[in-house]
């Protein structure tokens, strides 16, 4: 659980391609916020049997511990971290 | 062939021959369908729970896949503490549950609950089927992705309808595994040639593995000193005399003394666990640390490596171990000094108790590690028992010790005794349990009874939770609070009603008798040890503070302050 204050946590941007399949979303969401982080913003499109999946996170701790929780998942076929907002405090 | 064919047909087909389960209305196409086959052997639990433990027990003692089978609803509810077991300790399972028909889900149906939602966090991956045709390659995934990489439960869930429709499909063909890469381990080597005072610190990653042999190879060619968690106790063999044993909360003085003064730690299939390492920041403060696990996650996860190793234990083992054998590590004077803490700071092996005296749980358990063969597999349950085991008894394999390590699950020891005893039904296997821990699955006599399973069953009997009752009193300023159990069953008594014969101690001169009679008697045995409330387990290091500040015994006048401890 993230116990910091999300006002003041680094602001993530993540790109995630996974599995269409049952309860794909909520896994992801799951995990993202059990390791620590919150969903600022989330846009969702199908693409084949797959799902693109852009997230906006804010959380105090590590992004790399995320990604490589989110790349364990069976579904996940790849994570990418836009590095340019990397440890950049949400302002808004 | 229907879905609930299906099924049987891909247990037979990767050799699976015992499933644990209970039966319910949506998960009734399979039992139908089990009554015609012969090829696998179903165990009937008394609860759910038991199921899952029992099948993780039988993956611990076997390194096979464990199967266990529930209905929808309460039964799938039920599962999931025994799942969440094996998650915690990346055990493979294989979990079926039935649904409600497709029609009906999300309609609030008669034992309806949404499997899927309420376990995301406690598997490994899980399926709900939504087309029989699809469950062929879903059981094959499902199969293959338990035991691959760092194991875990994997969870399919599917409706009774699709139990019961004709699959057109057939399974498709098995993918061959991936050849273990080796990293390179040119850089590790020479921080290892480097240190001064290197130490190994080995988990449950090894036997997950099946690296045992490598991981002995390497110790013996590396002769590095080394501790273990709670899972990789055995990791070393019982006779290494550079193994310092259990680090942690409650490890040794030695073990806990030499990481803090290793000036690298070489980590080997563990996680670094708090329970293990305490507060972080002044865990192995002036140590380098080497990092070699099979999951990518878990390295720099709570500890940056300064260099890290992901891939196969074998393998990477294996080449430490060659390079090693070529040139030895020159540590002589740091393994003398580890040994000479193994014997001021190790665990005790004495027994001083006077004849007539109270039992103390650690006299008990190491009698019962002398005396018991060494193949011996002991399931234990969670408490200060589980803490005298992993301390006392001397365990030649990490696979003969099976504990719930990281979710700490009371009622775990009964269940997977049972597992452990259809995994070998030569074995002797022994439940070591608390009173506590004992009735949270004490249906599971039914069980043993059952299947007269030669399960011995030891009880140790503080009337208390021992454990809280240990915390209360050192770091709640005494303030008991929900603890008492002196109201507790009659255990010689309720053994006997289940046709389990059942013999009491009380006094140490009372113990290898005990122990010499429950081993000898062919069938299950019940073995009923009165233990003083007011044992605690030594050393203890608060939660929360660092090894450093390790609490050791107070000096007593009684008797059983006698014995040496760490």
């Amino acid at each position: 659980m993230n116990t910091h204050n999300p006002s003041s946590a680094p602001s993530y941007q993540i790109h995630c391609r996974m599995t269409q399949e049952a309860a794909a979303l909520e896994r992801l969401c799951q995990v993202v916020r059990v390791r620590g982080f919150r969903i600022h913003q989330m846009a969702v499109h199908t693409a084949g049997d797959h799902l693109e999946i852009a997230l906006t996170l804010e959380g105090a701790r590590p992004i790399a511990m995320l990604q490589a929780q989110l790349e364990k998942l069976h579904s996940v076929a790849e994570v990418c971290l836009a590095m340019p907002s990397l440890a950049r405090p949400r302002t808004a | 062939m229907n879905g609930a064919q299906h099924i049987l047909e891909a247990f037979h087909r990767h050799q699976i021959t015992t499933v644990f389960g209970y039966p319910g209305g949506c998960i009734m196409p399979l039992y139908d369908a089990l009554v015609d086959d012969v090829g696998v052997e179903h165990v009937l639990c008394r609860h759910e729970q038991a199921c899952a433990l029992a099948a993780d027990g039988y993956a611990r003692a076997s390194g096979r896949l464990g199967v266990c089978i529930a209905t929808s609803g309460p039964g799938a509810t039920n599962l999931i503490t025994g799942v969440a077991n094996a998650h915690r300790d990346s055990v493979p399972l294989l979990v079926i549950t039935g649904q409600v028909p497709a029609p009906l889900i999300g309609t609030d149906a008669f034992q309806e609950t949404d499997v899927l939602g309420m376990t995301l966090g406690i598997v490994k991956h899980s399926y709900l089927v939504e087309d029989a045709n699809a469950l062929p390659g879903i059981l094959e995934d499902a199969i293959n992705l338990a035991q691959s990489g760092r194991p875990g439960p994997v969870w399919i869930d599917i409706p009774k309808d699709l139990l019961l429709a004709e699959v057109q499909t057939r399974a498709p063909a098995r993918p061959p595994r991936p050849e273990p890469a080796c990293p390179d381990i040119r850089e590790a080597l020479a921080l290892l040639r480097d240190a001064r005072r290197p130490l190994l610190y080995s988990g449950g990653g090894v036997s997950l593995a099946h690296a045992e042999a490598s991981f002995r190879a390497f110790a013996e060619a590396s002769g590095l000193p080394g501790v273990t968690t709670l899972k990789g106790i055995g990791n070393a063999g019982k006779h290494n005399p550079d193994d310092l044993g259990m680090l942690g909360m409650h490890g040794s003085r030695a073990a806990n003394r030499a990481v803090d003064e290793c000036d690298l730690l070489l980590v080997i299939g563990a996680r670094l666990d708090d329970r293990a390492t305490g507060r972080l920041d002044g865990f192995a403060a002036n140590a380098r640390l080497i990092h070699i696990d099979a999951d990518a996650a878990e390295i720099g996860k709570l500890r940056p490596a300064d260099v890290a190793l992901r891939g196969d234990l074998n393998a990477i083992l294996g080449a430490f171990t060659e390079a090693l054998r070529q040139t030895p590590l020159a540590i002589e004077p740091w393994r003398k000094q580890c040994r000479e803490w193994r014997t001021t700071g190790g665990f005790a092996t004495a027994d001083n108790e006077e004849p007539h005296a109270p039992i103390t749980g650690p006299a008990f358990v190491r009698q019962l590690s002398r005396i018991a063969p060494d193949d011996t597999l002991i399931a234990c349950d969670v408490g200060q028992h589980q803490m005298w085991v992993a301390q006392h008894y001397r365990f030649d394999h990490p696979r003969h010790h099976l504990t719930s390590g990281g979710l700490g699950t009371m009622g775990f020891g009964l269940p997977a005794a049972i597992g452990a005893q259809f995994a070998d039904r030569q074995a002797t296997v022994i439940n070591v349990s608390g009173d506590g821990s004992f009735m949270m699955n004490a249906q599971e006599l039914a069980t043993i009874r059952r299947y007269q399973l030669p399960v011995k069953l030891i009880i140790l009997d503080n009337q208390c939770l021992g454990m809280v009752r240990q915390q209360q009193e050192l770091f709640y300023n005494n303030r008991e609070s929900q603890i008492d159990l002196d109201d507790n069953p009659d255990f010689v008594a309720m053994a006997r009603a289940f046709d389990i014969p059942a013999l009491h101690i009380e006094r140490t001169d009372q113990i290898r008798r005990g122990i010499e009679t429950i081993l000898a008697y062919r069938g299950p045995m019940l073995l009923h040890v009165a233990i003083a409330r007011e044992d605690n387990v030594w050393p203890i290091v608060k939660p929360g503070a660092s090894n450093r500040e390790m609490i050791d015994q107070p000096r007593r006048t009684t008797n059983a302050s006698k014995e040496q401890v760490a």
